[in-house]
């Protein structure tokens, strides 16, 4: 296990822990983490604190180096951090501050279908989903793309799957950024990312990543979950996979090119993995142009999941995946970096918002929102682990306020994947599983004893703080029916 | 060639501890424990691949290595198992030249047993001592 963190925090308001700026020379900002007393002391548990710190120090940081609840020690930043810099203050980007899964994200379709339609046919399901969706290491995709068409997934995104029949333009209105983001540059990416994404469009892959059939079980706010069509014992789905191979290597590749920039543009960083430069410097107008093309790969790759889901059930079924309902909610983005406008200090900024497992959460009103959502608020889609529940929540103005309108990805990680694989058997996991009514199919045991419940933190505690602190609001939590893994 | 190598513990990563006699054997270690993480008994050398990288540490040269043989593996469909590497070990720049023996593996339709998405900069020490080199890295899974 990690060494543990020695430092102390300051409770600064009920959720709000902060690493005050004179705890490491160095830091340009106070490190803030949102957690309760009892996730803090996990949080401790291994080092995630101090790359909060660490991040303080990147140059042109505005206001605070952000945590949120699910926060647990990664590589420079930490999983659940959130940075802002100021492109006008000499601010820098961070290819550490996104990470290696460019766009790693989930995506939530509703259905008309309830758990009694489907209770019965619950196997049938996933097995359908798991011969029907790539899954798995190194997993290879039906869709070939040639060099020419990888490109115009680079700019495209979500909107060139469309455009090859996978799904509906109506898709698009629920995807953040509409599916694809703009300004990608698909010249600033190497060949051998190109090579890495040519087998690998329309694949879930290992590790987090996963489908599940999901039904709904409580609701916390009853005109939300209307308006967004929800009800107790309706069937849901929800899609969690990334960029692949893709974006991996135009991480590594950026991070080559930016551990340059550290002596060139004399930064002080504590740490390798924070590599970055100025946001106006050619080495970060090359890295957002590569960056922006995984992200638009991570959405076609998606939208091509959801796709193959809708196929799946259309098979088992033998109904069009129209006549269920089966429609996109919402798709968000939680490793990205991106420039939004933000109030700080009674002026409008336009600022570089690292968010390295952490979701965007717009409040109600924000331009940005499709004009559905612009009464209630960004949906916000978190996965837990696949023996707990997942939660739908909407963005609010507070988080818009005082987060960078920013908040938690998921349960977040406790166990470290050997522990993981030490402590827990595959035999008495898929049995408590299944007594609890869920139904697993991966390509490897281990992947499963790996992401087993009990090497999470528990996401409704997670969940309770970023709502009681205000960063976002529950809707509603869904308990997983069955689950395809890597 | 001393093959030397453990695996440590990271919350969401794995570590690598790896030694070696020399820096030729510490890198040509820290590649055999990077594929024995991704493949299980490799068969055949049937291709060779030349390589050349250089940095500025020895650290940053490590990770290059690593991750440049995780690309090409991912890439070019090569799985390395023997290394004729030279590295050198200069103030200015540190180098690694060399011949790498493998087999074509292709990734997409063989079994891989996890996905290591790179090697990283973070905690990354290589340290020089009486029996000869000790380093460490972490791999983000």
């Amino acid at each position: 296990m990690a060494m543990s963190w020695s430092g102390t925090f300051e409770k600064i308001a009920e959720y709000k822990f902060k690493i005050p700026r004179h705890y490491k020379p160095g830091m340009r900002v106070d490190g803030i983490i949102y957690a309760d007393e009892r996730l803090l002391a996990s949080i401790k548990k291994d080092n995630a604190p101090e790359q909060v710190a660490n991040v303080a120090f990147l140059p042109g940081i505005v206001k605070y180096s952000l945590a949120m609840p699910d926060i647990h020690w990664g590589y420079g930043f930490s999983i659940g951090g959130v940075c802002a810099t100021d492109p006008a203050s000499e601010g820098v980007i961070s290819p550490g501050g996104v990470g290696y899964d460019i766009n790693c994200g989930v995506r939530m379709l509703s259905t008309s279908l309830t758990l009694e339609d489907i209770k019965d046919r619950i196997s049938k399901i996933v097995d359908a989903l798991y011969q029907n969706i790539p899954s798995g290491v190194g997993s290879k995709g039906q869709i070939r793309v040639s060099y020419q068409e990888e490109k115009r997934v680079l700019l495209e995104g979500a909107r060139w799957a469309v455009s090859r029949g996978f799904g509906i333009k109506d898709d698009l209105e629920s995807c953040e950024e509409y599916g694809a983001i703009e300004d990608a540059d698909p010249d600033s990416v190497s060949e051998r990312a190109y090579e890495r994404g040519k087998p690998q469009c329309g694949t879930l892959g290992s590790g987090n990543h996963f489908l599940e059939v999901q039904v709904v079980e409580d609701i916390f706010d009853r005109s939300i979950a209307e308006k967004l069509g929800l009800s107790i014992g309706q069937i849901t789905v929800m899609i969690h996979s990334g960029s692949r191979g893709f974006g991996y290597q135009v991480c590594d590749d950026s991070l080559k090119m930016m551990g340059k920039c550290i002596s060139k543009y004399a930064i002080n960083v504590p740490d390798r993995q924070l590599a970055c430069a100025p946001i106006n410097s050619p080495e970060a107008k090359a890295y957002i142009g590569a960056m922006r093309a995984a992200a638009n790969y991570a959405w076609a790759n998606r939208q091509i999941l959801m796709h193959l889901t809708r196929q799946s059930f259309e098979k088992v079924f033998s109904k069009s995946w129209q006549s269920f309902g089966m429609n996109l909610i919402y798709d968000v983005a939680h490793n990205i970096a991106k420039f939004e406008k933000h109030m700080i200090d009674g002026r409008e900024k336009t600022l570089c918002i690292h968010r390295k497992g952490a979701t965007r959460a717009f409040g109600p009103g924000n331009p940005a929102l499709p004009s559905k959502y612009r009464d209630i608020g960004q949906p916000v889609i978190i996965p837990g682990d696949m023996g707990t529940a997942s939660y739908l929540l909407v963005g609010t103005n507070q988080a818009e306020e005082e987060s960078f309108a920013s908040t938690c990805h998921g349960a977040g990680r406790l166990k470290s994947r050997h522990e993981a694989l030490r402590t827990i058997s595959f035999e008495s996991l898929i049995k408590e599983l299944k007594s609890k009514g869920i139904e697993v199919r991966a390509t490897g045991k281990k992947t499963i004893v790996e992401e087993a419940p009990s090497a999470y933190k528990d996401v409704n505690e997670v969940v309770e703080v970023v709502h009681q602190a205000g960063l976002s609001k529950k809707v509603c939590r869904m308990r997983p029916l069955c689950v395809v893994k890597g | 060639m001393m093959e030397d190598f453990e695996f440590f513990e990271h919350t969401a990563d794995v570590g690598v501890r790896v030694t070696g006699k020399t820096l030729n054997e510490l890198f040509a270690n820290s590649s055999k424990a990077l594929f024995k993480l991704l493949v299980d008994s490799p068969l055949k050398q049937n291709k060779k691949r030349e390589i050349q990288l250089e940095a500025q540490t020895l650290e940053e040269l490590l990770v290059n290595w690593l991750n440049e043989l995780l690309s090409i593996f991912f890439a070019e469909k090569f799985l390395p198992l023997e290394y004729n590497i030279r590295i050198e070990d200069n103030p200015q720049s540190k180098n690694i030249r060399g011949v790498i023996l493998g087999e074509e593996f292709n990734p997409y339709e063989n079994k891989i047993n996890m996905e290591i998405k790179a090697a990283t900069y973070h905690n990354l020490r290589v340290e020089h001592n009486r029996d000869g080199y000790t380093a460490e890295v972490i791999f983000d899974v």
